[in-house]
């Protein structure tokens, strides 16, 4: 079980989110507050796992709040998620490490979503807190991306990509369910992503190796990377030594 | 399809630049001139009759006020925009030919002149009066010029000001517009009752009704004041209305959406198609029961953007449109739109392409966004 908490200074939002938490079973409601200085009191003597807490709150704000539990060394800050009815502080909560971004009012799939991620972040916390700092310091691939899309706020994990396409000056991010469309260069997201799991097959692609099936040359001399759910993206020739490798390597 | 009043702008010319005004411009300066004249030769002890001054002055002013009105009447438009070459090739002789000529008529008005001179024939009378005056006359003609062009300039900018002005008020009302679709009783009661079924139901499925719903009206709100976005900022907006439509249609539309690559960034009217999906959703896809067919293709043309959005339904059949003349608005207001961004480049068209299948074509220049606005990506741990 996980201990939580709710910080809400609306008490429909508590009630909210009470009902929408009775449902998932590894979530415990150990307190709600409605003020930042009583959220630091409860958080302090209670020592949650997992701490929901709106951004606007009468008095100091959430990032206070943060602030002031992380900068006590003893004490370990629980895993957050925000909740808010504003998008402009995704940034922020990203920057935090809060382990997802609820923009008001969200669906229950969508708050299944944030918890899996928040269960996440507490797991490799309790396992092995002192070598996943070590390791942030020694990696410098992005584990997680945070973006805007269709009127949501997105910190996806980057193991849920499946491949990217380029489109331009955009990419478009295929997880299993969805696309997303990012102003953002290819080079420029190939230089963040882990080349031991992701690898640019095609000037305008790169497949996440976890998803691929197999490498297939057709009849035509053309290589194609097929995906496991049967997605087909060609590859250059360019790019074939570099997946050989790889094959090679597995 | 009713045709939107013609809006004229830049037809109107300033109201100071009548022929009254220019007379009056003439008549002023020959006085100064007189007076000055008069002056002069008074110092020089001679004597001189004012009223012939002011005659000679005031033929010689209102012939050249008549000669700038009518070029300012019949060739201000050329004068205003013409290029340097034309400037030189065609205006400078212009100049040389009237100055001549206004100098001929002026010296056939008034034989007795020059005063204190042996009398002489017409044409030494000219050519003596030439050397005096020649410059002068230029002096006046290329005032003149310059004048045309600076009340060009003026005109331009108070065109600019004027479509800009009217511009605003269309993208508030359109604004207003959308907001009201998703805000109309209609729509609102039916979404409202839709998910208080949906709670006795599927819970979940009212509550993903109400994300989407909110979803929509925060980007509706906080698109700001940019009257042109790019392409992919008004494709996400669109998505989003057509999942929300999806929903209530429950998936009996089949929906198609094509955008080429390089035109994300391309800048287009900011909800310049979410009145023709609406339209396409009230008075066609609405009346199918059946499988229904809703497709956008955005591609380039040459220096171009065509936008397309077909749908299956009733077609263009009059009696269906008749019934719900208000919604013809949307519509209406995309053209108006059109024709104040982007003038007489741009096209849009309604038809028929088979039956019961309606075709929206929209072509606009391709403009692409040199600086798209502040997007939030970053990477992280």
């Amino acid at each position: 079980m996980i201990p939580t908490i709710l910080a809400d200074d609306e008490v429909l939002a508590r009630q909210k989110l009470r009902h929408m938490l009775l449902d998932e079973g590894e979530i415990e409601l150990v307190g709600e507050t409605g003020t930042a200085s009583e959220t630091l009191t409860l958080v302090r003597r209670e020592k949650p796992d997992l701490l929901f807490l709106d951004i606007r709150m009468h008095g100091r704000d959430a990032f206070d709040v943060v602030e002031e539990l992380s900068s006590d060394s003893d004490f370990r800050m629980p895993t957050v998620i925000f909740t808010t009815a504003h998008d402009s502080y995704a940034l922020r909560a990203f920057e935090v490490h809060a382990a997802d971004y609820l923009l008001k009012p969200f669906t229950s799939e969508r708050l299944k979503i944030a918890i899996q991620k928040a269960l996440l972040q507490i797991q490799s916390r309790q396992t092995s807190q002192p070598a996943i700092n070590a390791q942030n310091g020694a990696n410098p691939y992005a584990n997680r991306i945070v973006f805007k899309s269709r009127g949501r706020i997105l910190f996806l994990p980057v193991s849920t990509i499946r491949w990217i396409g380029a489109e331009e000056n955009y990419v478009r991010i295929c997880t299993e369910n969805e696309s997303y469309l990012l102003r953002e260069p290819i080079g420029r997201l190939e230089e963040k992503l882990d080349p031991q799991t992701f690898l640019r097959v095609h000037r305008s692609s790169i497949v996440n190796l976890q998803f691929v099936k197999e490498v297939r040359t057709e009849n035509t001399g053309e290589s194609v990377v097929i995906l496991l759910n049967g997605q087909r993206l060609s590859m250059s020739r360019s790019y074939r030594s570099r997946i050989n490798e790889w094959l090679t390597r597995c | 399809m009713r045709q939107a009043k013609q809006t004229k702008l830049g037809a109107t010319l300033p109201s100071f630049m009548s022929l009254p005004a220019f007379l009056g411009i003439g008549a002023l300066l020959a006085a100064v001139f007189a007076l000055q004249e008069w002056v002069e030769v008074r110092q020089m002890s001679r004597h001189i009759s004012f009223t012939l001054l002011l005659e000679a002055w005031g033929v010689q002013y209102l012939l050249w006020g008549v000669i700038c009105w009518g070029l300012w009447r019949f060739l201000g438009k050329k004068l205003q925009t013409v290029s340097l070459f034309w400037a030189l090739a065609a205006v400078l002789p212009l100049s040389l030919l009237l100055s001549v000529v206004e100098e001929m008529v002026w010296v056939l008005c008034f034989p007795n002149l020059p005063l204190w001179m042996p009398p002489m024939k017409y044409w030494p009378r000219v050519l003596f009066q030439l050397q005096a005056e020649m410059v002068d006359g230029l002096v006046i003609f290329w005032c003149a010029f310059f004048l045309f062009r600076g009340v060009g300039y003026y005109q331009r900018f108070r065109e600019k000001e004027a479509a800009a002005a009217k511009l605003e008020v269309q993208l508030a009302q359109a604004r207003l517009h959308a907001m009201r679709t998703n805000l109309n009783p209609h729509f609102l009661f039916n979404t409202l009752n839709g998910i208080s079924s949906l709670m006795r139901s599927d819970v979940m499925a009212a509550d993903q009704m109400l994300e989407q719903f909110s979803n929509l009206l925060r980007i509706c709100l906080e698109r700001g004041e940019a009257q042109l976005i790019p392409l992919h900022d008004e494709m996400e907006f669109n998505e989003m209305y057509m999942a929300m439509q999806d929903r209530r249609f429950g998936g009996r539309v089949y929906q198609e959406i094509h955008v080429q690559p390089e035109l994300h960034d391309a800048l287009v009217p900011a909800m310049i198609l979410q009145p023709i999906l609406e339209n396409a959703y009230r008075h066609g896809l609405s009346h199918v029961s059946e499988a229904g067919v809703l497709k956008i293709e955005i591609r380039k043309e040459k220096a171009r953007i065509r936008l397309d959005v077909l749908n299956s339904g009733v077609g263009l059949n009059p009696e269906h449109r008749r019934s719900s003349d208000s919604h013809h608005f949307g519509l209406v207001n995309v053209q108006d739109r059109l024709r104040l961004h982007y003038g007489d480049d741009q096209s849009f068209s309604i038809c028929e392409i088979a039956p019961a299948k309606v075709l929206v074509s929209i072509t606009l220049p391709l403009q692409l966004c040199e600086d798209p606005p502040g997007v939030l990506t970053e990477y992280g741990a």
